[in-house]
């Protein structure tokens, strides 16, 4: 297991200060101050004027304070690779949209494109503005070694977590200022005003003013409500469910006290199959009737676009190295994970005969679900896996267990190490891509455990990138 | 063969609607069997707009009304030359791969019955377009045409079970059938001129089927055929509720909504 | 402002209005358990109550008899009952919640912090009869809080208007309602004139509105009389739970939306009638013209008016 505090069992040097300052901490001291940040949580979720507390349902996935530090020269190389997918990813998606040229290249078999379900034939050959499809793209980083970062997915539709990247970082800032004087690192408060840039620089055709931004979310019952409310706050921009929103000669207008105000693109936070009951699900209650005809007119843009679930699709993942190649020309920057489709004949076999040295994962499940860990699991559920991939190979993919690296936490009232991932969140814009130099470490409290997912058992690290 | 047809939809509604939204898909196909002479679309009331061309090659229109009670009568009419290609479904402006309607909806899943017809027709087959022949007869015998007897949300299980359907389930359960043997299939909504001499005329519905070499051949399983110069293809989907060639919602409205739809199909020949 | 926010903040101040006023009413109920049950009067008081507050038909389809304890029940706590002063609050909280941006945080903790206290009373309430002084008191403790923090936190801004709205429009009506349930009590009887049960009645629907004192200060200890009453409540300008008074804040809170949108409606124009109408009435006129019927075309008209408010801003819809 590698522990990215230490390197050849000697502190590294970006954490010798805060290794130092950690293990001064007095025990009663540790415990003092974490239920100082769960307060300061409570406080801050406030002053970002959101929404709070006594409901702890809302928020509260559990915060360690031990900070996750990345190397100036590391970031730079993540950075590079997570902004070269993003390029792909977009370039993909216009392309399978348009005129498949990748297909017709014969580097993705057609049909896992064609027959996939998150390939959205009501896209076909619509320009999308400014040919980007997915602006918003959350990729998650493992990190096997000194050396070595790999990416395990990347999330194109609508990634979450932002809002924890923002808030950890305020609660360090205000728990330990001292720790922000003796090292440089790099803000992640522009995040807001990014995301409000790239979005605005994707403006339908028919919008000759400064755009009208709007957050589509499916309400307060949703999970991510939190981080809806506290990103268009952040951002300044109207948070609207579908109720509030309505379509007149192709033109989506947002119901104001002042009458109908036109919008221009609307950052949704719910899925495609919602969006619009004329278009898509028809027993959707939080869709707009007749907003897919004003994004096809050209007079509001929705982001990110519908179908572009097909490009995090857990198979088509495996041939991002390909689609790098592919659009860009370029050799990917970051390696994926080692992967084997079990509709490929040969990795069936292998995946089948390995079942309990791998990761086998749904085509099209995530959140941690639809999940078999091979060493973790017993025999019985084993077979229930082994059944499900020869009923249905096409549905199944399959990775070798990764060690994920590790960072301590403290642990009750010690220093202990965990394994964490990293999401960092890249906005792609009409004319700049751009990452706010930070991400979401997620870590999993369970001693010896891989899985981070929140609903599962995962909690979150600010993650400092450092300015050296 | 020319073809004269005037269609109309008219919605009766019990209360005042605050806002609705009809979306239309009335345009005959762009397609080597059928030359449109002359078509129109028409509302009532509210502006017909134009929305755009979709990649299935459909002219997609819209009509929003404000605060509307009453009736609203939708009509199209025009004339169309057709011609009898055997079937084969020649220069369709369509930009989708064959392969995504290999897709399962709600209304086509399959089902054990599914596996028997395909079984039936398996035997002693050719090619894939013979294939395709004797599954359309097998599905044509699968069930009998009782007018009435099922719903739009009935599905090609519930009309197996049931042994009875209309055009809707005969498509519906041949395109089951195709997509279970790995045949592109989809479901065609359009008109069907019939002689019968009483003057009554309805929609009609059938099925292509994508076999390779041949592209798109349409086979109308409740009249035990391919189609021929009779036939005008207007929308297709995967299947009747997406081909479906009027949808409309109402937002905040809790009236009834009544139906009543009339179609007149003339040979001008 | 998004129709929506509009919306949620004018009904969570009418559902805390909503709240207070039940508050009250059960007020009048617990005076009146401490009489001896002898008089008829004073048992159909109950009745009167769940009829004041218009839910009458649904605790009798729920349990059948009258009876003090379900009724307090019923009115405090039940969670069938939609306009139980627990589920008036609870609405309140979910009305300020999808808005919490639109609101201070002052505001959003009163709110909040008092529904939580309440669910935390119901639990701890034993004795719901012997414990009703106290609910409350608390309960319109809880209401002034809540009050008092809009008028201090807020901005004075479209928001704040439709908050306040919320409040005078519930309250409008409530009174109109209250007035009209016992109307048959104020009605001039040669019989009841003078009598001890008169006297007795006329206070407690004062007390029901919160403003027996009030009254005596406004007619300086002066004997209750009809006219009296009629005038305190229907066109006194100093009395706060006065129809009068709420028509003139609609009046004021509407003009100042229509100056700050700069768009006139429907509603200001017939507030603005409403409003000169009651100015110029008097006590006798209104007994000419009948109480009841005059009640009658209040209610009508305050209710054209909310209609025409509400398809104006909340569904922008208006014709």
């Amino acid at each position: 297991m590698y522990n990215e505090v230490y390197k050849n069992s000697k502190v590294r040097k970006f954490y010798n200060q805060i290794y130092d300052w950690a293990k001064s901490l007095p025990e009663n001291v540790i415990v003092k101050k974490k239920n100082e940040a769960e307060n300061l949580f409570k406080k801050i979720g406030i002053t970002f004027s959101v929404y709070n507390n006594f409901d702890s349902t809302e928020r509260l996935i559990p915060f360690d304070m031990f900070p996750r530090i990345i190397s100036s020269i590391e970031w730079k190389k993540i950075k590079k690779g997570v902004i070269q997918r993003a390029l792909a990813i977009n370039a993909f998606l216009n392309d399978i949209y348009n005129s498949g040229e990748i297909i017709k290249a014969k580097l993705i078999p057609e049909n896992l494109i064609y027959k996939n379900p998150a390939y959205e034939i009501k896209m076909i050959g619509f320009k999308v503005p400014k040919r980007i499809y997915s602006p918003i793209i959350g990729s998650d980083i493992v990190r096997i070694n000194e050396n070595i970062f790999k990416v395990l997915e990347d999330n194109c539709r609508t990634p979450s977590g932002v809002s924890y990247m923002i808030e950890n970082r305020e609660i360090m800032m205000r728990m330990f200022p001292e720790l922000f004087e003796k090292l440089k690192i790099e803000t992640v408060e522009n995040y807001p005003s990014y995301l409000l840039d790239a979005l605005k620089s994707l403006a339908p055709k028919k919008c000759n003013k400064e755009p009208k931004v709007v957050i589509l979310t499916p309400g307060s019952l949703n999970s991510a409500y939190y981080e809806h409310s506290f990103l268009a706050d952040l951002m300044g921009v109207e948070l609207v469910q579908g109720t509030d929103l309505f379509v007149d000669e192709s033109i989506t207008y947002m119901k104001t006290t002042r009458g109908p105000e036109k919008v221009d693109i609307i950052y949704r936070r719910i899925d495609d199959k919602f969006l619009d009951p004329i278009t898509f699900d028809s027993s959707s209650l939080i869709g707009i009737p007749g907003l897919f005809d004003s994004y096809k007119s050209g007079n509001v843009n929705i982001c990110s676009a519908p179908g572009s679930g097909i490009a995090d699709d857990k198979a088509i993942y495996s041939y991002i190295p390909e689609i790098i190649k592919f659009y860009l020309g370029e050799e990917p920057i970051l390696d994926n994970v080692k992967t084997w489709r079990c509709c490929e004949e040969d990795a069936k076999k292998y995946v089948l005969n390995n079942l309990n040295k791998l990761v086998v994962k749904e085509v099209h499940g995530s959140g941690g679900y639809g999940l078999l860990i091979g060493s973790k699991s017993s025999k019985k559920e084993i077979e229930i896996f082994r059944k499900k991939i020869l009923l249905n190979p096409a549905n199944y993919i399959a990775q070798p267990i990764l060690e994920l690296s590790s960072v301590p936490i403290f642990d009750k009232k010690k220093l202990s190490p965990r394994h964490v991932d990293l999401r960092p969140f890249c906005l792609v814009g009409a004319k700049k891509t751009k990452l706010v130099d930070g991400g979401l470490t997620r870590v999993a409290l369970n001693q010896g455990s891989l899985v981070v997912n929140s609903s599962q058992g995962g909690g979150v690290k600010d993650t400092w990138i450092l300015n050296e | 063969m020319k073809i004269k047809i005037t269609h109309s939809t008219t919605y009766k509604y019990s209360s005042t609607v605050p806002r609705l939204i009809q979306c239309l898909k009335l345009y005959p196909s762009i397609c080597d069997n059928q030359e449109i002479l002359n078509w129109e679309t028409s509302s009532s009331n509210g502006k017909i707009i134009e929305s755009h061309f979709d990649g299935l090659g459909h002219r997609v229109q819209n009509i929003f009304i404000k605060n509307f009670s009453g009736h609203l009568k939708i009509t199209s009419k025009g004339m169309l030359k057709t011609k009898d290609l055997s079937g084969v479904v020649k220069g369709l402006k369509e930009k989708v791969n064959p392969l995504c309607f290999l897709r399962e909806t709600h209304l086509t899943k399959p089902c054990k019955r599914i596996e028997k017809i395909s079984d039936q027709a398996k035997k002693n087959n050719k090619n894939l377009i013979e294939f395709a022949h004797k599954l359309n007869l097998t599905v044509s015998n699968s069930i009998n045409y009782v007018t009435g007897s099922t719903t739009t949300s009935t599905s090609s299980r519930d009309a197996l079970k049931q042994k009875k359907g209309v055009c809707q389930d005969f498509a519906h359960i041949l395109i089951s059938a195709a997509r279970f043997n790995n045949l592109p299939a989809r479901y065609i909504n359009g008109f069907l001129l019939e002689e019968t001499g009483s003057g009554e005329n309805t929609t009609h519905a059938w099925v292509e089927i994508f076999i390779n070499d041949l592209g798109w051949v349409a086979f109308d399983p409740s009249h035990k055929k391919c189609i021929d110069e009779k036939y005008v293809r207007i929308s297709t989907g995967y299947d009747f509720v997406d081909a479906s060639t009027i949808k409309g919602v109402k937002t905040n409205y809790d009236g009834d909504e009544l139906l009543e739809s009339t179609v007149s199909i003339e040979n001008c020949q | 402002m998004l129709s929506r926010t509009a919306e949620n903040l004018f009904w969570s101040a009418r559902y805390i209005e909503r709240a207070d006023s039940l508050a009250r009413l059960l007020e009048v109920g617990y005076r009146i358990s401490l009489i001896p049950n002898t008089e008829k009067g004073y048992t159909n008081e109950w009745e009167s109550i769940l009829e004041t507050s218009g839910i009458k038909n649904e605790y009798l389809k729920k349990y059948k008899t009258i009876s003090k304890e379900k009724i307090i029940f019923y009115l405090l706590f039940d969670p069938e009952n939609s306009s139980s002063v627990k589920n008036c609050i609870k609405t309140a909280r979910e009305n300020i919640r999808m808005v919490r941006t639109a609101v201070t945080l002052e505001v959003w903790n009163a709110v909040n912090s008092s529904y939580h206290e309440l669910d935390k009373n119901l639990k701890e309430t034993k004795n719901i009869l012997k414990e009703l002084p106290e609910i409350i008191e608390w309960i319109k403790k809880q209401v002034n809080l809540i009050r008092g923090t809009i008028l201090n936190t807020q901005l004075i801004n479209d928001g704040y208007d439709f908050l306040i709205l919320g409040t005078y429009f519930e309250r409008a009506d409530f009174t109109a309602r209250i007035i009209n349930v016992k109307y048959f009590i104020l009605l001039p009887s040669i019989n009841y004139v003078g009598s001890d049960i008169d006297n007795f009645q006329w206070s407690l629907m004062l007390r029901s509105i919160s403003s027996f004192r009030a009254f005596k200060w406004a007619y300086g200890g002066q004997e209750i009389t009809y006219t009296k009453i009629i005038d305190f409540l229907i066109l006194n300008m100093t009395c706060p739970r006065s129809l009068i008074f709420s028509i003139e804040k609609i009046n004021h809170h509407l003009g100042r939306l229509s100056k700050f949108y700069k768009q006139t409606s429907t509603s200001n124009k017939k507030i603005g009638l409403m409003y000169k109408k009651i100015k110029n009435l008097n006590a006798n006129k209104i007994t000419e013209i009948g109480l009841h019927e005059f009640l009658k075309s209040f209610i009508e008209e305050i209710n054209y008016v909310y209609k025409k408010f509400e398809q104006k801003y909340f569904f922008g819809v208006e014709t």
